[in-house]
């Protein structure tokens, strides 16, 4: 069939997740193709006239898209719901009774006893709109409706006045309340739709901004005030890619180019490597640790797990072989590295936002930097270094909870090691983490630390409250309801200064006593 | 619920092994009933709490602490094995590299960490992904036994996370071993066989458990 267009672009994205929306679009070519179209749904084949400019994924900011969705699903079900009520209710009544045969005229629709209800009293009740009529279904005016205003059977002693008033005047409050209910919900998706109105238009103005003024100028603007400021705002998912591979840079200078020659080294290895474990898989166990840990059998086990919720980078999935590639070249071109747990999850966040080779380049320079170079090599000396100047600004910050910590022995080791491998990608929701992201380009290694302490922050009051086991439990699996506005004002508030010193200064004076000092620094375990 | 004289004991038991042989899977099955195919990779550790109500008296709460795999982070489990009680070692049946590793990993294990009476930790023996077939454990059931033995394994069980099959069996295992080591004298004399009481013809599966 012909190519569709890839839905709605914009913020009504193809909607992979219920978090975040792609526009799942035109890619270079991967390098093991797409084995079929077993996965078409999820794939919309890419408008041919696309340029290859705008063909950038979007993490978007949890897109409008959604919540519409949201809404006619909610109302379809609704609906599905009323459709099958008038069944459950033509079932005989006063069963419980016993014995009373079904009255001809019993499985009276609700609405027709309210309507005689409403004639009797001379009163009309005017449901305010269709649709928000339906939502109403929770509060069941079908069915209590029905009792309450019924006359009883036969052979019941029949209502008293009072009751009967009584019984009016409660399904008058229900009604009452309902309509309140009703209101106040109303008003409530307002507001929703008035803040996603306003956040898509500051997107929409800071894009221009970004796409007409800084980006031309990039050298000259990227260190000003105002550039800063916006870009703590978060980046328009539409220069974000862009963005990032100015801010980390090329200082390797890799080309297109050098990535195709590590690809195809990569390829070359996986193949024979599929050639001769399959025989001898017992032999080749003994290989060397190091080659091992490079293989691609690790990366291949590992791409699996990389954000398996958006069945994209998964066997079959559209980002599967680009990612798969993107690792294997990065072992080829670093063997000193390797392939080293939490790389896939980087590599993946990149993919989304860049094009392959750019994915490659700033990939390559991102794991160049100190810090990240310190972790995936697992020096745990210098680790060990980070979690001390973690530590310093931990104190400083929230010094209640450094010493709660620090009473269970709850090490940074812990939590930290998670949430620097993957820069938060695996522990953040995905949007969420590119916002972190987007300020880490901007302020380095220090805004990793920065944003760990604002998450503690964020959950002070409840981390204060828990125990070790539970403590652990919380930071390594963070809850999914996490929103930007909390978070970043939490990071916000955490000042990165230690009486007049800088994150840097604590750092490299921590380096020096390390020259004398030696490895039994580790955190100290108590208890 | 809590009985006024209920004794509560605290252990901290490690799940280790390589990379993918489905260390999160088992402890998800194991803790929250269980399975997905799409677990995220571990990076670092992970934990789970599982509250078991082992006899009358005593409850015992298991702190499990989901080791990551790669054999990089080696240079980090140190930390991670502080005041362990007992371990789990994890391979995968159908990678039988991850089986070459398992020595690997227990020598690691022996070599950071001790009961404080000098012994290593009681130690169980996955073999995990048993449903995928292939039962080459089953006509080596002996060999693993041996194997066992050797290694210092106190028993060794063919597990499915995905099936939950004897994943509650090896955990009474473990833990039963490790009472067992906490209330032997230090200067016990036979250092590696622990006689196991009565409750291994309960569940028929427990055969796996060392009985001598």
């Amino acid at each position: 069939p012909a190519a569709l267009p890839p839905a709605p672009l914009g913020f009504t994205d193809v909607n992979l997740n219920s978090r975040n929306t792609y526009e799942v679009s035109r890619r270079r070519s991967a390098p093991e193709h797409l084995p079929h179209g077993g996965t078409a749904p999820a794939e919309p084949a890419p408008p041919p006239q696309e340029p290859a400019e705008r063909a950038r994924h979007r993490v978007g900011i949890a897109g409008a898209g959604s919540s519409f969705a949201e809404f006619f699903t909610r109302n379809f079900f609704t609906k599905r719901t009323k459709e099958l009520k008038p069944a459950v209710q033509s079932a005989p009544g006063w069963k419980l009774f016993g014995k009373v045969p079904p009255r001809e005229n019993l499985p009276k629709d609700s609405k027709i006893i309210q309507q005689e209800y409403e004639a009797r009293t001379g009163r009309m009740y005017k449901p305010p709109l269709p649709s928000a009529r339906r939502k109403n279904i929770e509060f069941e005016p079908l069915s209590t409706t029905a009792l309450i205003l019924e006359d009883r059977p036969a052979n019941l002693p029949a209502k008293s006045v009072e009751e009967a008033l009584r019984h009016r005047q409660e399904y008058d409050e229900m009604v009452a309340e309902a309509k309140k209910r009703e209101i106040k919900e109303a008003h409530k998706r307002k507001k929703i739709m008035r803040e996603r109105f306003k956040q898509e238009e500051n997107i929409a103005s800071a894009m221009v901004i970004w796409v007409n003024e800084i980006l031309p100028n990039w050298e000259g603007m990227r260190a000003t005030r105002r550039v800063r400021e916006l870009w703590w705002q978060g980046l328009p998912p539409s220069v974000r890619g862009k963005v990032w591979s100015l801010a980390v840079g090329n200082e390797l200078n890799i080309t297109p180019e050098l990535y195709e020659i590590f690809l195809s080294r990569a390829k070359e290895r996986w193949k024979s490597f599929s050639e001769t474990s399959s025989e001898n898989d017992i032999e080749d166990a003994g290989a060397s640790v190091a080659d091992r840990e490079a293989s691609l059998e690790l990366i291949k086990l590992d791409i699996s797990r990389t954000f398996p919720s958006l069945y994209i980078f998964q066997k079959g999935g559209p980002y599967h072989d680009l990612l798969h590639s993107v690792l294997g070249a990065y072992t080829c071109y670093r063997p000193d590295v390797g392939y080293v747990q939490g790389m896939s999850f980087i590599a993946a966040v990149l993919i989304l936002n860049l094009e392959e080779a750019d994915a490659f380049i700033a990939f390559a320079n991102l794991l160049n930097k100190p810090c990240q170079l310190a972790f995936f090599r697992v020096d745990h000396s210098m680790m060990l270094k980070y979690f001390a100047a973690f530590e310093v600004f931990f104190e400083e910050n929230l010094p209640k909870l450094f010493l709660h910590f620090k009473s269970y022995s709850l090490t940074p080791d812990i939590y930290l090691i998670d949430w620097i491998f993957t820069l938060y990608s695996k522990s953040l929701p995905l949007d969420l983490a590119c916002r972190v992201w987007d300020v880490f380009c901007r302020d380095g290694e220090e805004f990793l630390f920065r944003t760990g302490l604002g998450i503690l922050r964020l959950y002070e009051d409840i981390l204060l409250q828990m125990d070790f086991i539970h403590i652990a439990q919380f930071l390594t699996k963070l809850p999914e309801d996490i929103t930007s506005e909390k978070l970043f004002s939490c990071i916000a508030a955490i000042q990165m200064q230690n009486s007049n010193k800088k994150w840097a200064q604590v750092f490299a004076s921590l380096m020096k006593d390390n020259k004398e000092g030696d490895k039994n620094h580790s955190p100290a375990p108590k208890s | 619920m809590q009985k006024h004289n209920q004794k509560e004991h605290l252990y901290k038991l490690l799940v280790i092994g390589d990379l993918g042989v489905g260390k999160t899977s088992i402890i998800k099955r194991y803790v929250h009933q269980n399975f997905s195919p799409h677990y995220r990779a571990t990076i670092g550790v992970d934990f789970a709490l599982k509250v078991l109500n082992w006899d009358a008296e005593t409850v015992v709460r298991l702190q499990l602490w989901d080791i990551a795999g790669q054999e990089r982070f080696g240079n980090m489990t140190r930390v991670y094995y502080r005041e362990a009680m007992g371990a789990f070692i994890v391979f995968d049946v159908t990678r039988p590299a991850t089986f070459e590793a398992v020595t690997k990993w227990k020598e690691d294990l022996d070599s950071k960490l001790v009961l404080p009476n000098g012994k290593p930790v009681p130690t169980v023996l996955l073999a995990n992904k048993c449903d995928q077939g292939i039962d080459v454990l089953m006509n080596n059931g002996i060999k693993m036994d041996q194997f066992c033995k050797e290694n210092g394994f106190v028993g060794w069980f063919e597990t499915s996370a995905k099936e939950n099959i004897n994943i509650n069996e090896a955990s009474r295992c473990l833990v039963k071993h490790i009472i067992a080591s906490e209330s032997e004298p230090v200067q016990s004399i036979e250092p590696d066989i622990i006689k196991p009481h009565l409750n291994s013809s309960k569940i028929g599966s427990c055969s796996a458990c060392f009985k001598s």
